[in-house]
């Protein structure tokens, strides 16, 4: 290739400006505040090494918070995920009207959460909704939904699943397209059953796009934040506050700049790990052709 | 299994009741902004209003600048995403074109961008622009969201599929760096571009968190946060809230309708690879 030296520097320049001025600063920046008792609204700083930290880990709030967003993660992922390949098997099956399946189950991840969430706060009513309308049909008297402490969180994860599951339907579709029906056929003939086809071909062959799958569901799953900010607003009685939400209304509610950094460089490194640990496991699982 | 009829109908009933039930929020969101404010709370299961009332969108639009935060949500999401889409296409080519020293590390930070969370560096991004004095303005908006890890990444694989043959051939053919993007991978990832695009609009339609932290004058809103400020207004009146919501993702869901093959098709399996 003939190309001057400084032609890829320049054209990589101006992202690279960007990306310094609003993502590498600020991460050094929050963690740095991590270390200061600060008050936003006075602007005076004295550093106090882990203080803040020592006071995050007292918090029996911010011990909820990761409760909460934990219990979050760990069904919402897994539902969206099985629901995701699932469907993606079923889909694929269903021949010509396929197409209009998956356009219907995209249509969620198109729509934004506030308008999402707006539909929600109306479905999950306890007195005139209709999910417990449908419910007492069957005799059943449905909880007091997002005014619960049982319920909230449930109803925040029953929407990040309707939100998140028709991306994985769509992109299992794609990893099914890519298998070789031969293979099929040949386990056909060996008189294998459907169950053993799924274990046997399909799951394997699908593992690079279940690797994909499952990380990008998991880093999105651990962001919730504009649901439960609109409908339950942490509540009742921080029964639905998040990891994010908590970082979000220490900073923008209460001014506890301290709090919210530590909060938030947690944040990152927990992302940061959860990554690894997942690259990690799937480094050793994952079938590539 | 799918060979006998009786499977094939248990099959077509599962996949179309979840598709029913996939859709229903954004039906009940349309149903419901027509209806009365009265029959709303007597109302059963039955899906279609039995008459049909507008009462909720004109409520809407007398009682919100609607027209203004519809004008707003237009010109920063048409302004962010060509912005996302012209430094995405230039950072890109960088990356997949060229081999340069330090090419591994920067192509590291885009996906670190992508890893991280914004809300993990909300806060001192905030005070960022608040430095700028960009606090409920555009440019605080807009800025901070140019350089977009996801936009970089994708077309970077698009752009590695492209034969490098063809880049040759336009250098013999006389053309300079800038010239060769343009006739060979603009012309060859054209759908990917497209793809991109589509799904960046739609994003940068529906961002909630950002605009919600740095805008705070009524009349800058856009469309996500100003119509969850509209619902505490209404003090949760249903057909005012749900009328406000169907407008606010009506741009979205026709260019869904429209795009549809841009959404599903051409862009995320190159993810997978």
């Amino acid at each position: 290739m003939t190309y001057k030296r400084w032609e890829p520097y320049a054209y990589i320049a101006p992202v690279l400006v960007l990306f310094a001025v609003f993502f590498i600063f600020p991460f050094f920046y929050s963690l740095f505040i991590s270390f200061n008792d600060w008050n936003i609204l006075t602007g005076g700083k004295i550093f106090v090494g882990l203080k803040n930290y020592r006071t995050l880990f007292a918090s029996k709030i911010f011990g909820l918070s990761i409760r909460n967003t934990l219990l979050y993660v760990f069904t919402q992922m897994p539902c969206s995920v099985i629901l995701g390949f699932l469907y993606a098997v079923l889909v694929e099956k269903s021949g010509r009207a396929k197409v209009v399946y998956r356009l219907f189950f995209f249509i969620p991840v198109v729509i934004s959460v506030s308008a999402a969430s707006l539909s929600f706060l109306t479905i999950f009513n306890t007195m005139h909704g209709p999910l417990n309308t449908f419910l007492k049909l069957f005799g059943i008297t449905g909880p007091n939904w997002l005014n619960a402490p049982e319920s909230a969180l449930p109803a925040i994860i029953i929407i990040g699943v309707w939100q998140s599951f028709g991306y994985n339907v769509i992109l299992y579709m794609s990893g099914l397209k890519q298998i070789d029906g031969q293979l099929y056929e040949a386990a056909d003939l060996d008189g294998a059953s459907a169950l053993r086809k799924t274990v046997s071909i399909t799951l394997p062959l699908l593992s690079p796009v279940s690797f994909f799958v499952v990380v990008i569901t998991t880093l999105s799953s651990f962001q919730v934040f504009a649901t439960v900010q609109i409908l339950t607003n942490g509540g009742p009685n921080n029964a639905s506050t998040v990891w994010v939400f908590y970082i979000w209304r220490e900073a923008f509610r209460y001014f506890e700049t301290s709090t919210a950094s530590s909060a938030a460089t947690l944040l990152f490194v927990f992302m940061l790990a959860a990554t690894f640990v997942l690259v990690r496991h799937f480094q050793k699982t994952v079938f590539y052709k | 299994m799918y060979h006998s009829r009786f499977s094939r109908l248990v099959l077509h009933i599962v996949l179309g009741l979840t598709a029913c039930i996939v859709v229903f929020p954004f039906l009940w969101m349309l149903t419901v902004s027509f209806s009365e404010q009265s029959s709303v709370l007597n109302r059963v299961l039955i899906i279609f209003p039995s008459t049909w009332n507008i009462e909720g969108y004109k409520e809407v639009f007398r009682q919100t600048p609607y027209f203004r935060w519809f004008l707003n949500s237009s010109f920063i999401t048409i302004l962010l995403t060509t912005l996302q889409l012209v430094f995405g296409i230039f950072a890109a080519y960088a990356l997949s074109r060229f081999t340069f020293p330090g090419r591994e590390l920067l192509f590291f930070l885009v996906l670190c961008t992508m890893m991280i969370p914004p809300q993990a560096i909300m806060l001192p991004s905030y005070m960022v622009i608040t430095s700028f004095g960009w606090v409920n303005s555009y440019w605080g908006l807009v800025m901070p969201n140019i350089a977009k890890g996801y936009v970089i990444f994708m077309l970077r694989q698009f752009f590695l599929q492209i034969p490098r043959q063809l880049d040759e051939a336009s250098q013999i053919d006389g053309c300079n760096s800038l010239q060769t993007l343009y006739h060979v991978y603009l012309v060859s990832a054209l759908p990917a571009i497209i793809s991109v695009t589509l799904i960046q609009f739609v994003r940068n339609w529906n961002d909630y968190y950002w605009a919600l932290v740095v805008i705070t004058e009524k009349l800058k809103l856009t469309l996500p946060v100003a119509i969850v400020t509209f619902r505490d207004e209404t003090l949760v009146r249903w057909v005012p809230t749900m009328a406000a919501a169907v407008l606010s993702v009506i741009p979205v869901v026709l260019l869904y309708l429209f795009g549809q093959r841009y959404f599903l098709e051409t862009n995320l399996a190159s993810g997978t690879k």
